[in-house]
């Protein structure tokens, strides 16, 4: 019987390659979007002025504070109600963006403020204006901060993109639970749905071991 | 060429500068010294505004700080700071750090930028360092490309905040020497020390603080010998008995 099961899962090898490319994409594009939009906002909100300070405030914790299945909800079922009509993709997209910034932000403007205040007015004594300060001076000392966690923060993004199957997008997870209909054999094919996660984010956890190391054999 | 007048500044409810009037002539090295806490880092990065002041006026070069027109940029680049921590950028090279705002805010290119840090280095007494890294470097090499990179926008005016405190007694010389070969030179200069050697060879003009306020000024040798305000002779008793 296993020997059965396991030859129908090796014909659904092509579905699974499709759910994985499915997670892929979105949380691919997810991150890099989510990425440019964290730091924007950390950055903002490390250097900004008070008012949309503490606008980036609620933001982030809001999409902190609420779960990431609430918001999907929000921008797939409830947002069409108010005439936003987005199909499954693109709101999956949209979402995980938003919900990554926040983390991202939060990392972002923690490793800006953990840059000494004395290299800013350093920067300010000589004339460089705000963007030559954040850009030369400050974000390249930030980043070996950053970095870890940041990689560390993708891993936790790509697990959470697995709640995008809820709204009918063929990730690997939801490949897993059709699957499953079909081959009873639990273990067998949410393991396989386990591996193929792991192998996306096994390198990605190595890399922020490696960043890690570096930062501790830099002495920061 | 650095005019206070009537300056007030406050930190919340502390009034940390009151009623300041000071003035540093053209070429001239005015030599600040007070108690922990009275002031005097206040004073300086009131200068070139690393610190903002709440009333009065300072005229920096003609250019006044409350003046809506004052460049402020333009104000930052006649005017050389040295902190007391270095504040050298770490992860740059020495020859970096120097070039970093003739590259950025003059927009020299990098050959002239790198001659203008090479020869700057050098002045310090450091050009073999160019390519090291701030954490390679002694204390006293650390400052000594802290000043280079406050030279490098050519300033007017160069301000010390307690240069030699950070350091081990015997880099303190190798500093102050390159900041009397400027004050021979002819730079203005405004200089938060304790250093007395120092202060009675180059000074103009020494300036005594205390809690906020300007308490005596003078000639040092008359400064130190004959001070005439009380608080200013226990100051001065207490820092000479070191
Ligand atoms: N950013 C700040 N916020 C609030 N208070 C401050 C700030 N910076 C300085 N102060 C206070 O202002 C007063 C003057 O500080 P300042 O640093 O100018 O003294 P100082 O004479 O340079 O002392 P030191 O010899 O210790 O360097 C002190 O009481 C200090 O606690
Ligand atoms: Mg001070």
């Amino acid at each position: 019987m296993w020997s059965f099961y396991f030859s129908q899962l090796a014909d659904s090898i092509p579905f699974f390659l499709k759910g994985l490319w499915m997670t892929f994409k979105i949380s691919g594009i997810s991150l890099v979007l989510g990425t440019i939009l964290g730091f924007c906002v950390g950055i903002a909100r490390a250097g900004g002025i008070k008012p949309l300070r503490y606008l980036l405030y609620i933001y982030v914790d809001v999409m902190r504070g609420t779960p990431y299945l609430v918001q999907i909800f929000i921008v797939f079922f409830i947002l069409p109600e108010w005439g936003i009509q987005l199909a499954a993709f693109p709101a999956a997209i949209f979402s995980l963006t938003l919900y990554a910034g926040a983390y991202i932000c939060e990392i972002v403007a923690g490793g800006i403020e953990a840059v000494d205040e004395g290299q800013t007015e350093a920067a300010m004594a000589t004339g460089l204006n705000r963007f030559q300060r954040t850009r030369y001076v400050v974000m390249p000392q930030a980043m070996r901060t950053i970095l870890p966690p940041l990689v560390g923060q993708y891993v936790l993004l790509i697990k959470d993109s697995s709640i995008v199957s809820v709204i009918g997008l063929t990730d690997i997870t939801r490949v897993g639970w059709l699957t499953v209909q079909r081959i009873p054999e639990g273990i067998m094919v949410f393991g396989l749905v386990g591996i193929l996660y792991f192998s996306i984010c096994y390198p990605l956890i190595l890399l922020s071991n490696w960043f890690e190391r570096r930062l501790r054999a830099q002495g920061g | 060429m650095i005019r206070f007048e009537k300056v007030n500044k406050w930190f919340g409810k502390h009034h940390v500068l009151q009623d300041i009037d000071f003035h540093v002539a053209a070429g001239d090295v005015a030599v600040i010294c007070g108690p922990s806490g009275s002031g005097k880092s206040t004073l300086i990065r009131c200068i070139n505004r690393l610190e903002p002041i709440q009333s009065g006026d300072i005229v920096v070069d003609g250019m006044s700080l409350t003046d809506k027109k004052t460049n402020i940029t333009r104000l930052r680049a006649e005017v050389g700071f040295v902190f007391q921590q270095f504040n050298l950028y770490p992860h740059m090279t020495a020859l970096e750090n120097v070039t970093l705002a003739p590259l950025k805010v003059r927009k020299m290119n990098q050959n002239e930028a790198d001659e203008l840090g090479r020869e700057l280095l050098e002045k310090v007494g450091i050009q073999e360092k160019a390519s090291a890294y701030p954490a390679q470097l002694s204390g006293g090499q650390q400052q000594r490309v802290a000043i280079a990179r406050g030279l490098a926008m050519r300033p007017k005016i160069m301000l010390f905040d307690e240069p030699t405190s950070a350091l081990d007694p015997e880099m303190i010389n190798e500093v102050l020497d390159v900041m009397r070969k400027l004050a021979f030179e002819g730079m203005t200069m405004a200089v938060v020390t304790h250093e007395m050697g120092f202060a009675r060879e180059v000074a103009n003009n020494m300036v005594f603080m205390d809690e906020g306020k300007i308490i005596e000024t003078g000639d040092p040798e008359r400064f130190y010998t004959h001070p005439e305000n009380e608080r200013t002779r226990l100051f001065l008793s207490k820092i000479l008995s070191h």
